[in-house]
């Protein structure tokens, strides 16, 4: 179940992380299927048949298509912008490591934990840790956010 | 021991004319493909406007399930709007145009590279882009190294306003090369 009871703002402006919130907090993320007609949307992963086609990638040696490594960047940036708002538009940074291929029908869930507080002149700038993992727990992408939140 | 073939349609139905066509398709790709490493050389510069447009915004918002109201600056039954978000109208996802990367380091008037794989990359966004603004792709051949018998090459990007000039993002990025 989703738990979709609360009656907290969905896209909140400066999202749902303060000046205060501790070192250790967790993010809440997303969780998307890989599903096969959207790896191979036109926009996404047509051109390379290797993130669609399974009779091509199984001959490249994938046990099935993969996703292309931006689309895990896609669900890790939506769990960001839930979490900052409209910070995570400015001056912030995010960089994404593809440890592990994303295959078709796996579940993948976007995770992230704040590692550390700067103060800054006008707030605070985190960093924080972020990963998507799939269903078992496989981390398929790891890396590392930075955003500048006001007082 | 034998192994059986994985077929065209084996994770979503399709009727013999769908998969002739795919394989058409994927033959087609194939057989104008070059290894990205011999594509490139270092201080290689590639650079290339993409419009914004409120559909193409949509279609890779849709691909990824990304419904957040700040994208949208179209919408069925309406088409265009001016959308609204904290900067005033709609805006571009984050990451969509280190997605397009892609189609600026891929040199599109030279064989497509099929095979290559996007490992890494380390994005600085700057600013907001608002939807319907027009962008300079730039993209630099930085390095070319090999770590643990894989290839990869390094590409740094710029991507910049190309009516007034902001620097909406810069990145440093990896593509593995079979």
């Amino acid at each position: 179940m989703s738990g979709a009871t609360t009656t907290r703002p969905v896209h909140p402006e400066l999202g749902l992380i303060t000046v205060d919130t501790p070192v250790g907090h967790e993010l809440e993320g997303v969780q998307k299927v890989a599903t096969i007609q959207l790896m191979g949307s036109r926009v996404w992963g047509r051109f390379n048949p290797n993130h669609w086609d399974p009779e091509y990638a199984a001959n490249a040696g994938l046990a099935a298509p993969i996703q292309t490594g931006e689309m895990s960047s896609a669900y890790l940036a939506e769990m960001c912008v839930n979490h900052f708002g409209k910070y995570f538009f400015i001056n912030s940074r995010i960089a994404c490591k593809y440890i592990s291929a994303t295959l078709a029908g796996e579940v993948i869930s976007t995770h992230g934990v704040i590692t550390e507080k700067t103060p800054t002149e006008r707030g605070v700038r985190f960093t924080v840790d972020i990963w998507a993992q799939n269903q078992d727990g496989e981390k398929k992408t790891a890396g590392e956010v930075e955003v500048d939140v006001d007082r | 021991m034998t192994t059986t073939p994985v077929r065209t349609d084996a994770l979503k139905p399709m009727t013999p004319i769908q998969a002739e066509q795919t394989r058409a398709f994927v033959n087609g790709l194939a057989e104008s493909s070059t290894p990205y490493w011999d594509m490139v050389e270092v201080g290689d510069e590639l650079s290339r406007d993409l419009h914004l447009s409120p559909e193409l915004v949509i279609m890779y918002a849709d691909g990824v399930e990304e419904y957040n109201p700040w994208y949208e600056g179209w919408a069925m039954n309406i088409w265009h709007k001016d959308g609204t978000s904290p900067f005033g109208g709609a805006i571009v996802p984050p990451m969509l145009v280190s997605h397009f990367v892609l189609s600026v380091q891929f040199d599109h008037t030279k064989p497509f590279a099929v095979g290559s794989i996007h490992t890494f990359h380390d994005s600085r966004i700057h600013a907001p882009i608002p939807v319907g603004a027009t962008v300079r792709i730039s993209a630099v051949a930085i390095d070319k190294y090999v770590k643990r018998d894989r290839r990869y090459v390094r590409h740094e990007v710029t991507v910049t306003d190309v009516e007034n000039g902001t620097t909406y993002l810069t990145e440093t990025r990896d593509i593995m090369s079979l």
